[in-house]
């Protein structure tokens, strides 16, 4: 296994783990995070792609999802603030209110 | 701008000016309006008039307007002046003016008297859009709106439920006319490429006959004719249009709109005389309408619709006339018609006017020395109407009394016998009429008698002047005027010498019934009651008109509301229609409502199907990639 | 032989810090505490940083360590300090999806695995090209992709904005 092929398993393997961890965990916040580990799984993907064929493309792209990644966190973190308060409670699985 | 077109648009005019800004102006400016422009109007026919004779009688052609070119056809909004024209034009504009003016005082206390004259004025617009149109489609347009203007008056008082269902019934029955109407038109045009009347007439005169039956297009154009003249079996509108205020009683329903089928068939003639089948259905549809309605006018209380029974009986003598191709005789009753019985309507509107609305002639009486100046105005029309000579009616209607005896067209013993039988009715109702009005003792309620007056002089002086007309009409001699345009039916040899016979029958016919009524009505009219009482069946079933309005109602109105609620409404509209579209939102709602189960709530499961579709579309790349 | 050293040390350092994130990034599935989940995906971070820089894209380690560790996680942990004592409910660690999302991310990472395995490029396998330098980097940034630079100042913006609106309701709720 040469080196490019195990950091892009490495980069499918932290995007998986962070869906997986979107899909079992119940607090809020560790959902929060482990989206943030989903874009980095994405970010080393970019990178490593981008060190490979010595193309300037992925490396912007990442520092583009650096910007959004503070944006999302900047704007998620206010909005589980406010979520808690209302609900008092860090369990995602008290939050149905949008149930058909 | 020619002048025909002048006359025309003259009183589009008025109804412009008093139908947009009426109300606005007073009611001194819109009865100057109102009546004033229709008589400038009559004034410019009559200048046509003498320009006609100046011209010897050639007649005058008028292009207005070219409405459409259609490949090698030109439609053109074209007028058309000649003798059979100047007659209707001079009625319509003549009469209708008088109407007008009668009007000012029939309708003063009118809140919607700027409407009235706007109505008025639109019909007189069109009824001469339709005596003076060149071509069939000028005249079917004339013909469309003179139904028009009818509805809008029949339906004047549309506030109360039955005077507009009146109005609607007109609309329908002149519609189920029109129908046939069109049809000729469509016939005539498919064969011969035109519309215009004078190459109609050509066409069907010359050598060549057209590739089409005359009996066909006869029949069709007839078909029309019942309907806007009342025959049977579409005459049921007219007394029912009796709703409408009287002056317009007097003036479409009496004078001028209901002869537009008279006229029709008088203009185009040169059908008819080559289709005699045509023909003989007009003189028996004719002879039939003239004496049942003759008969129904002798059991109704209303004057009004003593009256307008007397006009389908009327318009059905008429039409006998065309029948036996004495077009001209036809057309000198219309105008002797417009006289006497636009005097009898006003002389009927100025006793309701003095009777404060009462038009049941049981509860009158005597009223013969409280307006006398009506009493003998109606008296004169009355005797014209019953063809006591020297009036008017006596002329024209001992005419066709004779053209349907002798004519070689179609005249015959037996038709005669029903006419003049018909006159004899017309005679006797018409009298009773007078007599129960005017004679004898009062027996309206008190206060209603302490209120009778007499009309003013905008109604008196108009009644004057037709019973003028009505009692020297007849010496106009309009057939003879006509024979240049419409011959006079030869008359067999064997007929020729009872000539002074007919006319002394006539006399006799209108005498009889004259002392008929006065025997019978005369006093406290109590042989009447005993007839009546003798012949009760009888008489409730001319009473209610030989329940002819019941049987359309049977045959035709109950199966069509039948068919419209239990097919078009149940289950067109409630179980097609609506049930699809219920059916398909009902569809949408319990989709939605199963979809919606997708819609959890939970992130969790949200992320997961996130998680599944990745996957599966994953695989069906690394598949098909 | 020191140069064959270093480059295979180099290589085993590669794999190191790419083995620690790994078992950082797993480690966040299992740990209960937030804290302690939020101090595991610190670590898998600085792995990756560390990452970055043995591939020599330097100033991509940086911003990683900078922005990542320093601004969106400290974020993070001060809200996890804020809202954590209130978590009275969180009884259950686990969602009723566990053995689903297991399952799940089995054949996701198997998916990926499998695709990477078969269908990577092969041109530059092994022979890395050319590292490029912060200088390449910034110019190529200005030039070709100003426009994506000032659509993220743009989403910034709002996404300052929409902070605010958020607190501002929040302390509407609170008074109404």
């Amino acid at each position: 296994m040469d080196k490019v092929q195990m950091l892009q398993v490495l980069a499918a393997s932290l995007f998986a783990l962070g869906l997986t961890g979107v899909i079992i965990r119940r607090n809020v916040l560790v959902m929060l995070m482990c989206m943030e580990l989903m874009l980095n799984g994405v970010n080393l993907s970019l990178v490593t792609f981008a060190h490979t064929m010595g193309s300037t493309v992925g490396a912007v792209l990442v520092f583009l999802i650096f910007v959004v990644a503070t944006a999302e966190i900047a704007i998620a973190i206010p909005i589980v603030l406010l979520l808690v308060r209302r609900k008092r409670s860090l369990d995602i699985e008290s939050y149905t209110d949008l149930k058909g | 701008m020619g002048l025909l077109t002048l006359i025309v648009l003259l009183p589009l005019l008025g109804f412009l000016v008093n139908g947009l800004a009426g109300n606005r102006l007073g009611k001194r400016f819109v009865s100057v309006v109102g009546c004033g422009l229709p008589a400038i109007a009559f004034a410019v026919t009559v200048k046509c008039f003498l320009d006609l004779r100046a011209g010897g009688w050639a007649p005058i052609a008028e292009t207005a307007y070219v409405w459409a070119m259609v490949g090698q056809s030109t439609f053109e909004i074209a007028f058309w002046f000649d003798r059979l024209t100047a007659v209707m034009a001079l009625i319509v504009t003549g009469v209708g003016t008088l109407i007008h003016v009668y009007s000012i005082g029939y309708m003063h206390e009118d809140k919607s008297y700027a409407r009235y004259f706007a109505y008025l004025n639109l019909f007189l617009f069109f009824m001469l859009l339709l005596v003076l149109g060149k071509s069939l489609l000028v005249l079917f347009v004339g013909w469309e709106g003179v139904g028009l203007a009818s509805y809008l008056l029949i339906g004047f008082w549309f506030g109360d439920m039955e005077k507009a269902a009146a109005g609607k019934k007109a609309f329908v029955f002149n519609r189920i006319g029109d129908a046939g109407f069109l049809l000729g038109m469509f016939a005539i045009y498919s064969a011969l490429g035109t519309l215009d009347m004078p190459a109609i007439n050509a066409a069907f005169m010359g050598a060549s006959t057209p590739a089409v039956s005359a009996t066909l297009v006869g029949i069709l154009l007839f078909i029309g004719a019942t309907g806007k003249s009342a025959q049977i079996p579409l005459y049921v509108w007219l007394p029912d249009a009796m709703a409408g205020p009287t002056p317009v009683s007097a003036l479409i329903h009496a004078a001028t709109m209901v002869t537009a089928g008279v006229y029709l068939v008088a203009r185009m003639s040169g059908i008819y005389l080559h289709a005699p089948e045509a023909s003989t259905i007009i003189a028996a549809v004719g002879a039939l309408t003239a004496l049942m309605a003759a008969t129904i006018a002798i059991a109704q209380d209303d004057i009004k619709k003593v009256l307008a029974y007397s006009t389908v009986s009327q318009l059905g003598f008429m039409f006998v006339a065309l029948g036996v191709g004495a077009y001209g005789v036809a057309i000198f009753h219309v105008t002797t018609h417009a006289f006497f019985k636009a005097c009898l309507f006003l002389g009927a509107g100025s006793v309701i006017h003095a009777m404060s609305g009462e038009q049941d002639i049981q509860k009158m009486g005597g009223l013969g020395r409280k307006i006398p100046v009506t009493f003998v105005t109606f008296a004169i029309a009355t005797a014209a109407i019953a063809g006591i000579p020297p009036l008017s009616g006596f002329f024209s209607k001992d005419e066709i009394l004779w053209f349907a005896l002798g004519s070689e067209r179609g005249g015959s013993v037996l038709l005669f016998s029903v006419m003049a039988f018909t006159a004899l009715l017309t005679a006797f109702y018409m009298f009773r009429l007078l007599w129960l009005t005017f004679f004898g003792k009062p027996r309206m309620l008190k206060d209603v008698e302490h209120h009778i007056h007499e009309s003013p002089f905008s109604m008196t002086g108009v009644l004057m002047v037709l019973a003028f007309l009505s009692a020297v009409g007849g010496f106009i001699a309009i057939p003879h005027f006509l024979e240049p345009m419409l011959p006079i039916p030869a008359i067999g040899a064997a007929m020729q010498p009872l000539h002074y016979w007919v006319v002394g029958g006539s006399i006799a016919i209108a005498a009889t019934g004259l002392a008929g009524a006065a025997w019978f009505f005369s006093g406290d009219s109590a042989r009447a009651a005993a007839v009546k009482a003798r012949f009760a069946g009888v008489y409730r079933v001319l009473s209610n008109k030989y329940f002819v309005d019941e049987l359309y109602d049977r045959i035709v109105g109950r199966p069509l509301v039948w068919i419209s609620d239990a097919v078009f409404l149940k289950l067109g509209d409630r179980l097609l229609i609506d049930g699809t579209l219920n059916g398909l939102a009902s569809l949408a709602q319990r989709a939605a409502g199963r979809l919606s189960r997708v819609q959890t709530g939970s992130l969790h499961k949200y992320a997961f199907l996130v998680l599944v579709g990745m996957v599966a579309s994953l695989v069906w790349m690394w598949r098909h990639g | 032989m020191i140069h064959d050293f270093l480059a295979h040390l180099e290589t085993l350092l590669l794999w190191g810090f790419a083995g620690c994130a790994f078992v950082s990034a797993s480690l966040m599935l299992v740990l209960r505490q937030p804290m302690r989940v939020a101090m595991a995906l610190v670590s898998c971070m600085v792995f990756l940083g560390g990452v970055y820089g043995l591939l020599g894209v330097h100033f991509i380690a940086a911003f990683q360590v900078l922005i990542y560790v320093g601004a969106v996680m400290v974020f993070m942990v001060y809200a996890i300090m804020l809202l954590d004592p209130r978590d009275e409910s969180a009884t259950a660690k686990y969602s009723k999806l566990l053995w689903p999302g297991i399952i799940g991310f089995a054949l996701l990472a198997e998916a990926l695995a499998v695709g990477y395995w078969n269908d990577l490029p092969h041109a530059p396998r092994g022979a890395l090209g050319e590292p490029f330098d912060i200088a390449r980097f910034s110019t190529a940034f200005l030039t070709e992709y100003w426009l994506h630079f000032e659509l993220t100042s743009v989403l910034l913006l709002a996404a300052v904005v929409a902070a605010l609106a958020v607190i501002k309701e929040n302390r509407r709720h609170e008074r109404g």
